[in-house]
């Protein structure tokens, strides 16, 4: 027996005994081989896949069962059960799987799994066949990457190969109870009566209805401790406790599959790395080769197909732009985007019985910036073009069947609400295009209000971060109330407002801080608006009837100030802003960003593709000004000269009065924005101001001025932003410490962050300002200031750090000129000749910047990379500095090994031959050493910039 | 506790491409503050500097006077940065201002009409050699390397030799 086959043989006799796998110190002391040929043998099995290599220290190896020639037998005959209603449970496939058990593998249509899953689909195999009860595996991948889908297959193949005795496929998301984790124990692993308020009876968790099947935990990372400890129990031993419970005697055989979006090398995970052998990392979108993702793309298409029982046509521009609007999302993007534009191609082709055509010219403006998104990675793009064919026509095909249910589908059938839709109006006696124009603004609804719904519980999970999961349901549970019963108007920002007040109050209670006493003007000022104590009174009732404690009076005072302010409304007759410019989205991602920022709602924005003539562009001008108006005038932004001649136009078509200023840039939106936040600011004012505002050009003058402005600021008060909360303690004080945090990351050391509450605002404020000098606020209520306002569901929707770069924008002017300057024209041969007589001693700036100017184009003109014009001078700088080593004799020193694997890099010979043109114009030979140094700037380049783009 | 100054570099570049992306992966930092009450000031550096940082880590351009104040600041006690200056006297200063390092790197000090050649990338002047004497009497030795795995040589070696101190 050769020492290879001795260990094979050790594995495969104990395998059954030791699930965890071996170590090669086990193997080496059971059958007598020393450790390192072991330890080779081992690597030379694991390269030919009969055995596998678990994670963790030391390395465990299991005998790879997917390639294996054994059989799995399962003592327990399957039976019929299934998840609860909850959550998603899978019938569907039941008749299709009965017909082929043990012959169709789940994973064989998966697009692929012999390529870039080739790997995921073994170990997922190996996981599932490892004996006696498999092997517990995460799935690791970014949001979109398919883990819901992957975990699915999972179960089918399990199913298939009888390793599961029961039909079950339970999915628990960590995420929904993150953070009341009694509500999530009791979820998972159930509650005996008396266990907790309102356990009236005893009830079986999800582990006990998983016995048998798989459960599957997603976002795994927001399990809470207690839930992590009581999983590895169970994942230990197979059994567990209810909640209230002693003793862990109920058992359960669960195959268990996690799944997270997280960085396995994060905290988070340590843990769950260290006990889960089987860790299966998926690929996201823009790993996986043109073939998978065409593949990918059709498979999904014709999901669409078979909904809508037509054929879909399409061109390769169009799946050029589909394929290249995939940003974020991975394939769930993808999928979103493919429901976006089959619904728009059914209205269109809906006269068409058996075809849908979807045009380039059609698809929405996001879509089609997918097509410029792909044409930036000419690679990708040209080994794309080599597998498309001009046109593509995807045919329903029942084999591939309806999709399964994912976050991604929508809950419903948006092409019949189309085709009910169009019929109707049809009969009422619209003509094509109105009905067209009709039903896309519906389903662009539809889709908006899908998703935003995603986004909203993705706001309310941050929230919850601060405030109780309880405490926010008692606030819905008011907000409900009040609406229905009352009759009284909520607004958005009530939940926020809300939450945070009742959470501070419960915890000011608990802690046994004295109560807040209330003072007599607050009393007289509450007594001006009945309506809101009395709605107060209510909520108090709400309150102590969920938390069985009386609430003080006071509190009822409190209530109803936060109330009044969550009432005020934003007075009227703001001046508007309408911004116009050319450009698919120019116009609507400059307002897009200031009105994030500024949380404004007097702004918006007029989009000017190319073609578009003046005539339409007037038009619609003129409606989004009508839109915008308040009364008190609209300020036009406008990009090009040949619009400012509108304004009079304007007013006279609209009635509305209307100043043009051009050359608008995102930093003048701002600064409008700001103006005309003020109330008591008017048109005429707004606009003289912003005509000297000459955006952020640097003339000497606009120095001049700068540099006044710095003397100003220095001998003025030190910097502030203000938070406001009901009562300037409890939520000010958190979103305070979440401020400083940010400050301090940007390091930010002189602005200060001050609670105050809503009650006498005003004069708080006044007195504020006489130390400080207020640039931001941001609370539950807008105080009305000159300085950018930030709501708080921005502040805890991460808009935290656009709000603390704003504000470093606004005092020192930099970042966005920054921003603009990358690309400017000012850094140009000039300014790396000035340069590079500063810093160089040796060389001869006038001469040589000009050849490494040409140097710069050669490289790009033969790499197709996209340099910055600040790239190029720090480039040229380097090669300057590598100029003057080869003078001086100073050469740099590089690592053999290193320098081999430069000369693998795909930029290698085209900077050879860049240096090869140095060589023939100024006599200078680079070393090896130096081209290393060359190819390495443009490495840390692309890392830089593909950072960026994530 | 205080701020964690992993390197103190001198470089009348600042932050150049490769040697700093080289010394930033070498010594573990999280940050690099660039400190020069010039740069400051002046838009198109501060862009080609920030331009050209390491990715994946911050970096900030501050005056000297910042520098100091964050440095006892103990809310900044989480930086691990990578300091770069212009010169020795800045280097001095900061150093003065309570910055505590035993060494300082020295890359490369470009020459004018007011300095003198020392090492192939070293240019000093009076007021150069002044701070370098002020850094040997307080026992902070002075560390000639461009990058991290260059073997250091003294450069007050260097200044005796050329016989400056």
């Amino acid at each position: 027996m050769s020492r290879r086959e001795k260990v094979l043989t050790y594995m495969e006799k104990h395998a059954l005994s030791m699930d965890q796998g071996v170590t090669t110190s086990e193997i080496s002391e059971a059958i007598g081989v020393l450790r390192p040929n072991v330890s080779k043998e081992l690597n030379q099995l694991v390269r030919e896949g009969r055995i596998k290599k678990l994670n963790g220290r030391p390395v465990h190896y299991v005998v790879n069962h997917a390639v294996g020639k054994r059989k799995i037998k399962m003592e327990q005959k399957p039976n019929i059960g299934f998840a609860g209603d909850a959550r998603i449970s899978d019938h569907n496939i039941k008749e299709k799987s009965a017909a082929h058990k043990n012959e169709v593998d789940a994973f064989e249509n998966m697009i692929g799994n012999r390529d870039s899953l080739k790997n995921q689909v073994e170990q997922a195999k190996a996981a599932l066949l490892y004996p006696p009860h498999g092997l517990n595996t995460l799935i690791i991948g970014p949001t979109g990457s398919g883990k819901t889908y992957f975990a699915n297959k999972m179960y089918h193949f399990a199913l298939d190969k009888e390793i599961i005795s029961k039909k079950g496929f339970t999915t628990f998301n960590c995420a929904d109870y993150a953070h009341n984790p009694q509500l999530l124990m009791s979820h998972l692993f159930g509650y005996v009566k008396g266990a907790f308020t309102g356990a009236n009876s005893d009830k079986d968790g999800l582990i006990q209805e998983a016995d048998g099947g798989m459960l599957f935990l997603d976002e795994v990372h927001r399990l809470p401790p207690e839930g992590q400890e009581m999983i590895f129990y169970f994942m230990d031993h197979g059994t567990y406790s209810r909640l209230g419970e002693t003793t862990k005697v109920h058992h359960a055989d669960v195959r268990l599959v996690y799944a997270t979006t997280e960085d396995p090398e994060s905290s988070l995970l340590q843990t769950f790395v260290r006990r889960i052998p089987i860790i299966i990392q998926l690929p996201d979108f823009k790993q996986r080769s043109a073939r998978e993702k065409l593949q990918l793309l059709e498979q999904l298409l014709t999901l669409e197909a078979n909904r809508i029982h037509k054929n879909i046509r399409l061109n390769e521009d169009v799946v050029q732009a589909l394929l290249g609007s995939v940003t974020y999302g991975n394939v769930g993007q993808l999928k979103s985007n493919i429901q976006l534009v089959c619904a728009q191609g059914f209205l269109n082709s809906m006269h068409n019985k058996n075809e849908i055509t979807l045009l380039f010219s059609q698809l929405p403006p996001n879509i089609k910036d997918g097509l410029s998104n792909l044409a930036d990675n000419r690679k990708e793009l040209g080994n794309l073009s080599r597998l498309l064919e001009p046109t593509m026509v995807i045919k329903p095909n029942a084999k591939r069947g309806l999709p399964d249910i994912d976050s991604y589908e929508l809950p419903y059938n948006l092409y019949e609400i189309i085709g009910d839709k169009a019929t109707l109006l049809k009969d009422e006696g619209l003509d094509q295009t109105a009905i067209n124009n009709f039903i896309m603004t519906d389903i662009n609804l539809h889709l908006k209000s899908f998703y935003r719904q995603g986004n909203l519980e993705k706001t309310f999970s941050s929230l919850n971060e601060i405030v109780d999961q309880e405490i926010i349901d008692l606030t819905k549970q008011i907000q409900r109330l009040l609406q229905e019963r009352e009759n009284y108007p909520v607004r958005d920002n009530f939940i926020y407002a809300m939450s945070l007040h009742i959470s501070s109050f419960i915890k000011r209670v608990q802690s046994g801080k004295p109560l807040r006493s209330i003072s007599s003007d607050l009393i007289s000022m509450v007594h001006d608006y009945p309506d809101e104590l009395k709605i107060a009174e209510h909520v108090k009732v709400l309150i102590e009837d969920h938390y069985r404690f009386p609430v003080p009076e006071s509190e009822v005072y409190y209530m109803a100030i936060l109330l009044v302010s969550l009432k005020s409304e934003p007075k009227a007759g703001k001046v508007g802003i309408v911004v116009a410019a050319h450009g698919n989205s120019t116009a609507s991602s400059m307002v897009q960003v200031v009105s994030q920022l500024l949380s404004v709602d007097n702004i918006a924005a007029y989009d000017m593709p190319l073609e578009m003539s003046p005539k339409v562009a007037l038009d619609g001008i003129a409606l989004q000004a009508k839109n915008i108006d308040q009364g008190n005038g609209v300020l036009l932004l406008v990009d090009m000269g040949s619009l400012s001649t509108f304004s009079s136009k304007l007013t006279e078509k609209t009635n509305v009065h209307v100043k043009t200023i051009d050359m608008v840039t995102t930093a003048m939106v701002l600064e409008a924005a700001r103006k005309t936040a003020l109330i008591d600011s008017d048109l005429e004012t707004v606009y003289r101001e912003l005509r000297e505002f000459n955006g952020y050009s640097r003339t000497i003058n606009k120095v001049q001025k700068k540099k006044n402005d710095v003397q100003k600021i220095s001998d003025q008060r030190e910097k502030a932003i203000i938070a406001i909360c009901s009562t300037g303690e409890g939520t000010a004080q958190r979103i305070k410490d979440l401020l400083d945090k940010i400050l301090v990351d940007n390091l930010i050391d002189d602005i200060t962050v001050i609670t105050v509450s809503v009650v006498n605002m005003k004069e708080q404020i006044a007195k504020i300002q006489q130390k400080y000098q207020i640039v931001a606020t941001t609370g539950v209520v807008n105080p009305q200031l000159a300085v950018p306002f930030v709501s708080l569901e921005n502040l805890l929707q991460g808009g935290g750090e656009s709000f603390v770069s704003l504000i470093e924008e606004i005092n020192n002017h930099t970042v966005r000129e920054a921003e603009a300057l990358e690309h400017s024209e000012l850094l140009t041969e000039e300014m790396s000749q000035n340069y590079l007589g500063q810093y160089f001693t040796f060389i001869n700036p006038e001469k040589i910047a000009k050849i490494l100017w040409s140097y710069c184009d050669f490289i790009q003109q033969r790499s197709k990379l996209n340099m910055s014009n600040a790239f190029k001078v720090s480039l040229i700088m380097h090669m300057a500095g590598a100029i003057e080593r080869y003078l001086t004799r100073s050469e740099m020193n590089v690592d053999d090994d290193q320098l081999a694997s430069v000369r693998l890099e795909k930029l290698y010979p085209i900077v050879k031959q860049a240096n090869k043109v140095l060589h023939d114009t100024i006599n200078i030979d680079l070393s090896e050493a130096e081209v290393y140094y060359i190819v390495e700037i443009f490495n840390t380049e692309k890392e830089k910039n593909d950072t960026q783009n994530k | 506790m205080t701020m964690d100054v992993r390197l103190l570099r001198i470089d009348s570049r600042l932050l150049h491409g490769q040697v700093t992306t080289n010394w930033a992966k070498a010594i573990h930092v999280n940050r690099i503050l660039v400190v020069s009450d010039r740069v400051a000031r002046d838009l198109t550096r501060k862009t080609l500097i920030v331009q050209a940082a390491p990715p994946g880590i911050r970096t900030h351009v501050v005056t000297l006077e910042k520098m100091i104040r964050i440095y006892h600041d103990p809310r900044f006690n989480v930086l691990k940065p990578m300091i770069l200056v212009e010169n020795a006297v800045d280097a001095r200063c900061i150093v003065e201002g309570g910055i505590r390092v035993d060494s300082i790197n020295i890359g490369a000090i470009s020459f004018d009409n007011t300095r003198v050649m020392v090492t192939d990338a070293i240019a000093v002047n009076a007021a150069d050699v002044e701070a370098f004497k002020w850094f040997h009497d307080h026992g902070i030795k002075l560390d000639v390397r461009k990058v991290s795995n260059d073997s250091s040589k003294n450069l007050w070696k260097a200044l005796s030799e050329k016989g400056l101190v």
